[in-house]
């Protein structure tokens, strides 16, 4: 199949061989997750000299360290003698990394530190300085997120992430001491992560009936109904974001919810940070809430919940998610706690909402190695030549269910695979 | 361990094993009056979290790294909270167990480690799950940690907190409850 197959010009139909072929994946690690600003976890990971997480970037195992004077690395988590991993656990602190093969050791800032034998059996000959671990080339924060690419020419995050700033803004940047991540769940599903991202990107669609279980169950009791206020909104270069736009009459006090009403601490906590949030976001930002969202690949949230996921490609069938909270990181420990097992009980591998989206990502993808299957087209038109402008936020705007982010999705993928390559 | 003690495991395990069943067989309504009205379900994330102070992983110590303070829970519910995910397991919308999953639930190596003077009890199980759904199985293994108090002739479940063997989950979701 031709690559112009894949994808409609204008995004309105895709064909499942993209979820399926082999070929594409192996392209994918080079020209997506190869050359993409990549969400590696947040400073509140790395409190102290030492500090150290271990992530992916696409299918590479990364380590990301806090060095001994505070500065953040991140490298490939990979000894330079035989390449056996030189970190173990998943977080903790740490003053060396040694490789538990033949014991070459590293410093937190990824130099190597010590070799066993230097003296006796290399002749002192080994040059030390040229046998570090490898560093991923650009490592940038946004707001307390730390983002790393393995591309040396790529773009500054700031400019990669494009008018999505202004809406992450609205999780990151609502209060002076800013966020803090907790988690992460993690849990593997069989789909492509495409399906995965794409749902988090763009589709409002499912929510009415994928989710039926849950409405009105547990957003019936709400004073604020969600959906009436929504609107997708495409900000470009393959992001996506679902946004909530209160009307400028009504009061906080019906808006800030989503659920269960909150308990008394909690609403005085989110009453109280509001002139705040209006002095940093300004009125019209502290109006809205992301619902959903995506940043271009593999960064998905659901900020309406506080939950930030990752969502980890495992080969071209599988994927494993990092969900994490977001709080904001001086909310008292009772807010957080609040806050973060509420997001537990709606997304995350046992929430109310994620438990039945598993069976729809697994399903689409596995309809998708289908010989006959993988060459249909599937339909994204929803939506399609109605987008909007609006001179209240950045972005192209579609209706509350409206594709117009699966297809700036689709759109950015052909984009990177196949831009400059001929058909 | 003496005749009285020796009565009250078995009654313990009883209730346990009664208490599988119930789940098994989809009897979430009975499950949840075994449930006492202040119980906290935990199911908390695992991680390998690198101890500083260990020189031997055989000193390695789980509880120590379910004290970390950036966790994030699995399930962190009340009993509020354990109504409703049952009332939406009820609901014929709930496709991740619509057809449902088939479950077994194997009990094991009850200890009753703790007993006040009111009979309040801190029981440690073994908790063997497996759930099969369509072509898939899943095998969850669990120490679960239970207060468990005396009602009537019966008990209650006041407080369960399920430590599960996996650090990445291998399941798409948790639709069940341990």
């Amino acid at each position: 199949m031709k690559h112009s197959e894949y994808v409609a010009p204008d995004g309105s139909w895709i064909r499942p061989e993209i979820f399926s072929d082999p070929a594409l994946y192996e392209l994918e690690k080079q020209r997506v997750f190869g050359r993409s600003w990549l969400l590696l976890g947040h400073l509140s990971q790395l409190p102290r000299a030492g500090s150290f997480l271990r992530t992916y970037m696409g299918e590479e195992s990364v380590l990301v360290t806090r060095d001994r004077i505070g500065r953040i690395h991140a490298h490939l988590n990979a000894c330079r003698h035989r390449g056996y991993q030189v970190c173990q656990e998943d977080r903790g602190t740490a003053q060396r990394f040694q490789c538990r093969y033949h014991g070459w050791t590293y410093d937190s800032d990824g130099s190597l530190a010590t070799v066993p034998g230097e003296e006796s059996i290399y002749y002192q000959e080994i040059d030390k300085r040229q046998w570090g671990l490898v560093p991923v080339a650009r490592v940038e924060t946004y707001k307390g997120l730390i983002f790393g690419n393995f591309d040396p020419d790529s773009p500054a995050l700031e400019a990669f992430l494009g008018d999505m700033a202004w809406y992450l803004d609205i999780i990151l940047d609502r209060r002076e001491g800013g966020t803090e991540l907790l988690g992460p769940q993690r849990w593997r599903i069989a789909s492509n992560w495409k399906v995965v991202a794409e749902n988090h990107c763009g589709d409002e669609y499912h929510i009415g009936f994928a989710h039926g279980s849950v409405f009105p169950r547990d957003l019936g009791s709400n004073r604020a109904t969600p959906l009436p206020f929504a609107r997708e909104v495409r900000p470009g270069l393959g992001h996506g974001v679902g946004v909530n736009i209160f009307p400028d009459e009504m009061a906080p006090q019906n808006y800030l919810r989503l659920g269960p009403d909150f308990p008394p601490h909690v609403e005085k906590y989110s009453l109280g940070v509001q002139d705040e949030i209006v002095r940093r976001l300004g009125s019209q930002r502290a109006r809205m809430a992301l619902i959903h969202g995506a940043v271009w690949p593999n960064f998905g949230m659901v900020p309406i919940v506080n939950s930030l996921r990752v969502i980890q490609p495992r080969g071209i069938g599988e994927v494993e998610m990092w969900s994490y909270c977001v709080v904001d990181r001086d909310a008292p420990p009772d807010v957080k706690a609040w806050i973060s097992g509420q997001s537990a009980r709606t997304f995350g591998p046992a929430g109310s909402f994620e438990q039945d989206d598993a069976g729809n990502w697994t399903a689409v993808t596995r309809s998708s190695s289908g010989t006959e299957a993988r060459k249909q087209r599937l339909n994204l038109q929803m939506g399609a030549g109605h987008e909007e402008r609006s001179d209240r936020m950045p972005g192209e705007l579609g209706l509350t269910a409206s594709e117009i982010n699966q297809r700036g999705f689709y759109l950015r993928w052909m984009h990177d695979m196949f831009d400059g390559a001929s058909a | 361990m003496n005749g009285e003690n020796f009565t009250r495991l078995l009654q313990v395990q009883q209730w346990l094993y009664h208490e599988a069943r119930l789940l098994d067989s989809r009897r979430f309504d009975l499950w949840l009056d075994l449930l006492d009205e202040g119980i906290r379900y935990r199911v908390p994330s695992r991680s390998y979290i690198r101890q500083g102070h260990v020189k031997d992983f055989s000193t390695w110590s789980v509880d120590r790294e379910l004290e970390a303070d950036d966790a994030l829970a699995l399930i962190d519910d009340d009993l509020s909270a354990l109504r409703t995910r049952i009332e939406r397991l009820q609901s014929g919308m709930a496709w991740a167990e619509s057809p449902p999953s088939m479950a077994r639930r194997l009990v094991s190596n009850v200890m009753i480690t703790a007993i006040d003077a009111n009979g309040r009890m801190s029981v440690v199980s073994t908790l063997f799950l497996a759930k099969v759904r369509g072509d898939q199985r899943v095998l969850f293994t669990a120490e679960r940690r239970d207060r468990i108090v005396p009602a009537g002739e019966s008990f209650r479940l006041q407080e369960r907190y399920v430590v599960l063997d996996d650090v990445v989950l291998a399941s798409e979701n948790l639709s069940l409850l341990f």
